[in-house]
């Protein structure tokens, strides 16, 4: 058996593939090397491979370039379906969260201190999350990139 | 990040069109993966990777999301090729880059999205792994196995 026509089992396949990506080892690297210079088949396929791979990475898959993404992500119908989305969500919270202490306050069952300590907690955790709010938007605020537009 | 995440967009929608084989549905897809990745920015985690895998990751699921709806992942080869690029375009080097499409269009979805990968997108075999959710050390057999396809298939059209 000579050198260039040898079983699939001595030839190096998927390394060829390890070899053009620059991803094996250097012990690797070296098999892959002096099985070429002996082997013309294998030497071929890996010059194959290499413009194959050239080829599909000069390929334009998609024809659409970099401003199209930039105006799809400011689209405006998108920004305006977020907005009422939030405007929801938020106004949904609020309401839902009015009724809740409504109902709390003016229910006679309930001991005051009850109420009072039920109060202090989530009047505690209320005021948590207005100061990290207003912490973060101070930070946004202040972003020297904020006006930066794509 | 937005800048980052339109510097993406054509690599994430040539992603899409090989998965999902239209090139509309592949825009609403890169578009759906926008309005994730900019509703809900705390999903990204830049301490575990670059922004380009996650994002292709996004992509790609939002892609098998819709196939699932379509009910079947059987894609036309025929809509895979842009109908406004023609053989007949001049140069010779567009002539290739069609031979490329159609022959990719030729091979089974999961070995185009692997060329397309590393070959176009240029994502490391680790990163790979990470799009595809793979054994890392199952990269470079598949690669090697679609690359070999997608040879056959140039070389069928071809003659």
């Amino acid at each position: 058996m000579t050198a260039n026509k040898r079983s699939n089992g001595d030839h190096v396949g998927e390394l060829l593939s390890g070899y053009i990506d620059g991803e094996l080892t250097q012990q690797q690297r070296q098999r892959v090397e002096l099985h070429c210079e002996a082997c013309t088949e294998c030497k071929v396929e890996l010059a194959e491979l290499r413009a194959l791979r050239g080829e599909v990475g000069n390929a334009r898959l998609s024809e659409f370039g970099e401003d199209v993404w930039r105006e799809k992500m400011n689209d405006p119908t998108v920004q305006v379906s977020r907005g009422i989305g939030w405007l929801l969500f938020l106004g949904g919270i609020l309401i839902a969260a009015g009724i809740g202490i409504y109902e709390f306050i003016v229910d006679s069952s309930i001991e005051p201190w009850v109420k009072f300590l039920f109060a202090a907690i989530y009047g505690g955790l209320a005021l948590l999350f207005l100061s990290v709010l207003r912490q973060r938007l101070i930070e946004r605020k202040t972003d020297k990139y904020e006006d930066v537009e794509i | 990040m937005r800048q980052e995440l339109a510097q993406l967009g054509g690599g994430a929608h040539a992603l899409a069109i090989q998965i999902l084989g239209n090139v509309d549905d592949a825009a609403d897809a890169v578009h759906d993966a926008f309005e994730t990745a900019l509703s809900r920015p705390d999903a990204y985690d830049a301490a575990k990777g670059p922004l380009k895998p996650w994002f292709l990751r996004v992509v790609r699921n939002r892609c098998i999301d819709m196939l699932r709806r379509r009910r079947g992942d059987a894609v036309p080869v025929d809509s895979l090729i842009d109908a406004r690029a023609t053989p007949d375009e001049a140069l010779i080097t567009a002539q290739r880059a069609f031979a490329i499409k159609r022959a990719l269009a030729t091979i089974p979805s999961d070995q185009r999205e692997i060329v397309v990968l590393r070959d176009y997108l240029d994502l490391s075999y680790a990163e790979i792994a990470d799009v595809l959710r793979i054994a890392p050390g199952t990269v470079m057999s598949r690669l090697h196995r679609a690359r070999l396809a997608l040879k056959e298939a140039l070389n069928t059209d071809d003659s």
